[in-house]
């Protein structure tokens, strides 16, 4: 029996035991067995607390995972069954051993009659009882401390079992890919106009989604969307041409505030047509990327970051500002902002507003990824991988970066003038500092220049918050806690970007004059 | 007939340090110049001033007679001057066809809004610039590994790869830094020639900066000597292999006495 591996177990558990501690302090365990209760098709527990049978499936699946993770931390090949069920039984004691001790000083204060409340919000008597499986201390901490173990021992031999069959079942797995592979994938990819088939599917599913979900999962929904609008935008900036730009949201506000003085009866009682309006917010919004770019595109990286973080926040000091409050009503905002309509419809239900959302969100993502494609996409990614040889190699960086930044920020005035419709109201404050770092956040966490991972990304960053809604009030921990994990285990994205393999379009042959490099060896 | 490339008293100072001092160089038309000195004399410099990098603080960089000092550099690289590096500088996540790609950047007369509706004009431009770079890649020897990313492919092939990009352009007057630094005897002979027979097939003229003697006193036509920013010779092979004071510059004062002495003793 090997003491480094058993010292290192035991340290790899305490972290376990701190997790579950901080968990518990959070209300963590009973929201999650509600989720799981849920999962299961059973009534969510009103005002009651769930069964406590889910919150030990839970504990019992973060004890097999403190046993595994103990039977092979130290990467040795010829553990035996009995060693890695040891350092795994080792591990759960001293998991089960901090959570006890938890479990036995908070159980005792509460019984104590002490609220905990005052010092934790959801820590109540409730959910200290449910910790404790509703019974008296000592018993609920044994408990902990026995399940603990015994499941930490249970993954242990699992893990020995898988590591020592590891071969054999790759090779399995491997012969169910292949399987897949020849029968199924193949059979489907050789079925003619597959592509068109799995779009129409997925344009049904967009077309019967928004009349299910409901309004407040459209409001959700579409707010997914916006931000996806804005993620492609900003995508073009920083993720394919690598310009760090801060004041993204100043793009979007010119976008909202285009759209809602314009439509909007006061304060000038212009009222344009919606489709007019919102060209005018792109238009403009990208007008206002070239005039700042002008200036500022021969600032690059950090420098760059901070003049355009100032850019984004004089737009919104400006709006709220006195100085123009008869042109845009200062910080009170623009209110009555007009609704979509076409030949003379109207837009009612928030179902119709979301085709118009998904509409938009699927012609912009046509649009980034041909340019993306394009040779405009390769002369951007040149010049955010090494802008002084892109330049030196030929490429007019000047030209481009302006390109980036006046289509991105078109993205955003469309994604602007969308938002400002469907909310009715636009006001300074909705266009913080907030929203710039947000949509930075799901470009990174998506994978930088990356459509797909802009997509995740905006599901993650603004889909996520709402479904942790049942977190109350450490929902933005619990989201930042997860941002993190993300980071760590998904360095480059939840979906990273790479390089397609070009090919000339067969058909369109056309015939060319020698280039004097080619061929001549 | 003016030569291709020409500095007339060119001078870059950092500082306090003057890397370039009041250096003129003539190269002639499809001829391979070699510029050579110990660590430190500035040859990059030198060739950073005419790429456009550094604006020189005096005189001129003429090309073809006209003056270029101070240009952008992507001005002087559509004029069709091309370079490549001492320390490689490949876009390392763009796969090697790629690389190549963004050398027909100056060439390219297609708008964005072309290729988002991918027109006809934008497909046919498109696919004359992978055609001809897929065989631009075949000519440096890279056949077959067009869809590898660039920073996967390996030293020499690298190398390859930024000289296919430099070529894209169909440049006039090819910069090379170093060429065959890192390279073991076999590879750098092939490289030799091959430079040879780049300045062959595409009538190209080549300035390069070699710190291996082999490879400059078998390639080169004419050879220019910097030591501590300030040209200290020119001439042909065999001029610069007796010249004194190159001797000097590399092996220190003295050594040029020694090796006359040497060759005295040998001849006897």
């Amino acid at each position: 029996m090997n003491k480094e591996s058993l010292r290192k177990s035991v340290s790899s558990a305490l972290v376990v035991g701190i997790i579950i501690i901080f968990l518990a302090l959070i209300d963590f365990h009973v929201v999650l067995a509600g989720m799981i209760q849920k999962l299961f098709g059973k009534q969510l527990y009103s005002g009651r607390l769930p069964d406590a049978g889910f919150f030990l499936v839970f504990l019992g699946l973060i004890g097999i995972w403190n046993g595994w993770r103990a039977a092979r931390l130290d990467q040795q090949e010829n553990k035996s069954l009995f060693q890695c069920i040891a350092c795994s039984a080792a591990a759960g004691l001293t998991t089960g051993l901090v959570v006890a001790v938890y479990a036995v000083i908070v159980g005792s204060i509460d019984a104590q009659g002490t609220d905990l409340r005052v010092y934790l919000s959801l820590l109540s008597s409730d959910s200290i009882q449910f910790f404790l499986f509703q019974q008296p201390v000592f018993i609920g901490g044994l408990i902990h401390l026995g399940f603990g173990t015994l499941l930490a021992a249970a993954g242990g031999f699992m893990a020995a079992l898988y590591y020592r069959n590891q071969d054999q079942l790759k090779e399995r797995l491997s012969s169910v890919k292949s399987w897949y592979q020849e029968r199924i994938l193949n059979k489907v990819q050789s079925v003619p106009y597959i592509n068109y088939i799995l779009l129409g599917i997925m344009v049904l599913l967009l077309g019967i989604m928004p009349q299910v979900w409901g309004s407040y999962w459209n409001y959700v929904m579409g707010t997914v969307g916006i931000y996806v609008l804005l993620g492609l935008g900003l995508n073009i900036i920083v993720g394919l041409s690598g310009q760090l730009v801060l004041g993204y949201v100043a793009f979007f506000a010119i976008g909202a505030y285009t759209f809602a003085l314009t439509t909007a009866p006061e304060p000038h009682n212009l009222v344009v047509n919606f489709w007019v309006a919102i060209l005018a917010s792109i238009i403009l919004a990208a007008i206002s990327g070239i005039l700042v770019g002008l200036p500022i595109l021969r600032l690059r990286g950090d420098y760059l970051a901070i003049v355009t973080l100032g850019f984004g926040e004089i737009i919104r000091i400006l709006l709220r500002s006195d100085l123009l409050k008869d042109f845009t009503m200062g910080p009170r905002g623009v209110r009555d902002i007009a609704g979509p309509t076409l030949f003379g419809r109207e837009f009612s239900s928030s179902a119709d507003f979301m085709y118009l959302i998904i509409i938009a969100v699927i012609l912009s993502i046509f649009f980034a990824k041909r340019l993306q494609e394009s040779s405009v996409g390769r002369a951007w990614l040149s010049i955010s991988q090494d802008e002084t040889v892109a330049q030196a190699t030929g490429v007019d960086t000047y030209k481009y970066k302006l390109l980036a930044l006046a289509l991105g920020a078109s993205l955003a005035g469309l994604g602007g003038a969308l938002f400002a419709s469907r909310n009715q109201f636009t006001g300074p404050e909705d266009h913080a500092l907030m929203v710039s770092i947000n949509v930075l956040c799901l470009v990174i966490v998506g994978g930088m220049g990356s459509i797909p991972g802009v997509i995740l990304g905006s599901f993650a960053l603004k889909g996520l918050p709402e479904i942790l809604r049942e977190m109350e009030n450490y929902r933005m921990l619990v989201f930042g806690a997860l941002l993190v994990v993300m980071m760590i285990i998904l360095p480059e994205g939840l979906w990273p970007a790479s390089r397609p393999k070009l090919e000339i379009d067969v058909g369109k042959e056309s015939e060319s004059p020698q280039v004097g490099a080619g061929g001549e060896s | 007939m003016n030569p291709v490339l020409e500095t007339r008293h060119v001078s870059k100072i950092f500082g306090g340090l003057t890397a370039v001092n009041n250096v003129d160089i003539v190269v002639p038309e499809g001829s391979i110049a070699s510029i050579i000195g110990p660590n430190g004399a500035g040859k990059t410099t030198l060739f950073n001033c005419i790429s456009g990098f550094y604006k020189p603080e005096t005189g001129n960089v003429l090309y073809y007679g006209s003056p270029i000092q101070g240009m952008l550099t992507d001005k002087i690289a559509s004029m069709g001057i091309a370079r490549t590096y001492q320390n490689i500088r490949l876009f390392k996540a763009m796969t090697a066809l790629e690389n190549v790609m963004v050398g027909f950047e100056p060439r390219l007369t297609q708008g964005w809004l072309t290729a988002v509706l991918k027109t006809p004009g934008y497909l046919k431009e498109q696919n004359y610039v992978i055609r001809e770079a897929s065989k631009l890649l075949d000519y440096v020897g890279l056949k077959g590994l067009g869809d590898n990313l660039a920073i996967n492919l390996p030293y020499g092939a690298q190398r390859r790869l930024e000289l296919a990009r430099a070529l894209a352009n169909k440049p006039k007057l090819l910069l090379l830094d170093e060429p065959t630094a890192g390279m073991n005897p076999q590879e750098t002979d092939e490289m030799n020639s091959f430079i040879r027979q780049i300045r062959d097939d595409l009538n190209l003229t080549i300035v390069l900066i070699e710190h291996d003697m082999r490879v400059v006193m078998n390639i080169s036509d004419q050879i220019s000597v910097l030591d501590y920013g300030k040209k200290i010779a020119e001439g042909d092979p065999k001029q610069i292999q007796s010249n004194p004071k190159v001797i000097e510059a590399y092996l220190g004062p003295g050594a040029a006495a020694l090796s006359e002495k040497y060759r005295r003793e040998k001849k006897q």
